[in-house]
């Protein structure tokens, strides 16, 4: 890190690698996803280099590093699970609803087969064969070797894209 | 992964030398100079009370000016500390001014105590809690832009610690400025905003700290 002050780019270019090697498993264990993991690396690699002249090379440079890592992780939680919140049910505004048609939708699957089939393909694959073919999230999951969670988290950011594009 | 390749690729070439923050210490000590210049200006405008000298002999009144300074003191270097994402490794430093708010606490406590029978209360009032926070106002201003140089991971903290010193700076002027002997009317309206300063600081903290 001394040498990356310095202006040494090999040397930081180093540091930077081995920082992402060094928080990976860190973040791993705390998240549940990898690309979600690679998304908050490349978050902390920012702040790293925004933060780099608040270390002085004199004191070790790991607790630093975590500091901050920890830091971008909780901040990524914290956005993480009131955004969830946000996108939570109301139970009274479903008990409203209820009494409408639960069964049909206005807007089927072929209406929008277009739209579906702009999303990435694993994406769509998903949707078609929970939505078109019927399938619940763990037959998808065991049909294109998937664990169920990953599946149900690719269909709720295709639905979110959908609805994005839907409602323009 | 290739994405984390091209962003160190891209962050590394973007590397040119960089000047290293001074070390908290040295930060500190600049702040508190600063607050001592700003403090001496405003009690040679303002003026020291007139029997201050005669008063100092009252050791309640010390023991509250000290206990007091040290609380800037404190927070003063607390708050540099939490300028820096990892508490610059001297996490127990940081967390310090919890030590000179429970001695302040304990002689403020006494002193009341001590107040038989108690000292007349001025006229005025609030008065008091809206010249500490106008003489509060450049010192935070002041210790707010300095600290957003740097990358505090503990904003919230910072930003109250950070409200509490530069409060401490108004409170010591105002105590050595107002001719008042009531210690109830100190703890009413100059100590008791104090509080309510440390909550806002909480919020400032997240406001203007974070990055």
């Amino acid at each position: 890190m001394r040498q990356s002050l310095a202006g040494d780019q090999r040397a930081y270019a180093t540091l930077l690698t081995e920082t992402t090697r060094l928080l990976r498993p860190f973040l791993s264990k705390r998240l549940r996803f990898s690309n979600e993991v690679d998304d908050l690396l490349q978050e902390i690699l920012l702040s790293i280099h925004k933060a780099r002249h608040t270390y002085d090379g004199k004191r070790p440079y790991k607790p630093w590093a975590y500091a901050i890592a920890k830091f971008r992780l909780l901040d990524h939680l914290r956005a993480h699970y009131s955004d969830q919140l946000r996108h939570a049910i109301d139970f009274d505004e479903l008990e409203e609803n209820l009494h409408e048609h639960v069964t049909e939708s206005e807007m089927s699957y072929e209406s929008i087969s277009g739209e579906v089939q702009k999303l990435p393909e694993k994406q769509a694959l998903i949707l078609q064969l929970m939505h078109q073919e019927g399938y619940t999230a763990k037959e998808v999951a065991e049909k294109i070797g998937m664990n169920e969670s990953a599946v149900k988290v690719a269909a709720h950011r295709a639905y979110k894209v959908l609805r994005e594009r839907l409602e323009r | 992964m290739d994405n984390i390749e091209q962003l160190v690729a891209s962050l590394s070439k973007e590397a040119s030398a960089v000047k290293p923050a001074p070390h908290p210490f040295m930060l500190s000590l600049q702040w508190t100079i600063a607050a001592a210049i700003y403090l001496a200006v405003s009690l040679a405008i303002s003026g020291l009370r007139p029997e201050l000298l005669e008063k100092l002999h009252n050791p309640w009144l010390l023991a509250e000016i000290a206990a007091l300074l040290g609380l800037f003191i404190v927070t003063t270097l607390s708050a540099a500390l939490l300028a820096f994402p990892d508490l610059h490794q001297k996490r127990v430093l940081a967390f310090a001014p919890v030590v000179p708010a429970v001695i302040f606490l304990f002689v403020i406590l006494l002193a009341w105590q001590a107040d038989t029978p108690p000292a007349p209360l001025p006229v005025h009032s609030f008065q008091c809690t809206l010249s500490i926070t106008l003489m509060t106002l450049l010192p935070a201003l002041w210790t707010f832009y300095s600290m957003r140089k740097f990358a505090s991971t503990h904003y919230r903290l910072a930003g109250s610690v950070a409200l509490l010193s530069a409060f401490s700076v108004g409170a010591l002027w105002l105590r050595l400025h107002e001719v008042n002997d009531s210690i109830l009317h100190v703890v009413e309206w100059h100590y008791l905003p104090m509080l309510a300063i440390g909550l806002l600081g909480l919020w400032l903290g997240k406001l203007l700290l974070k990055w």
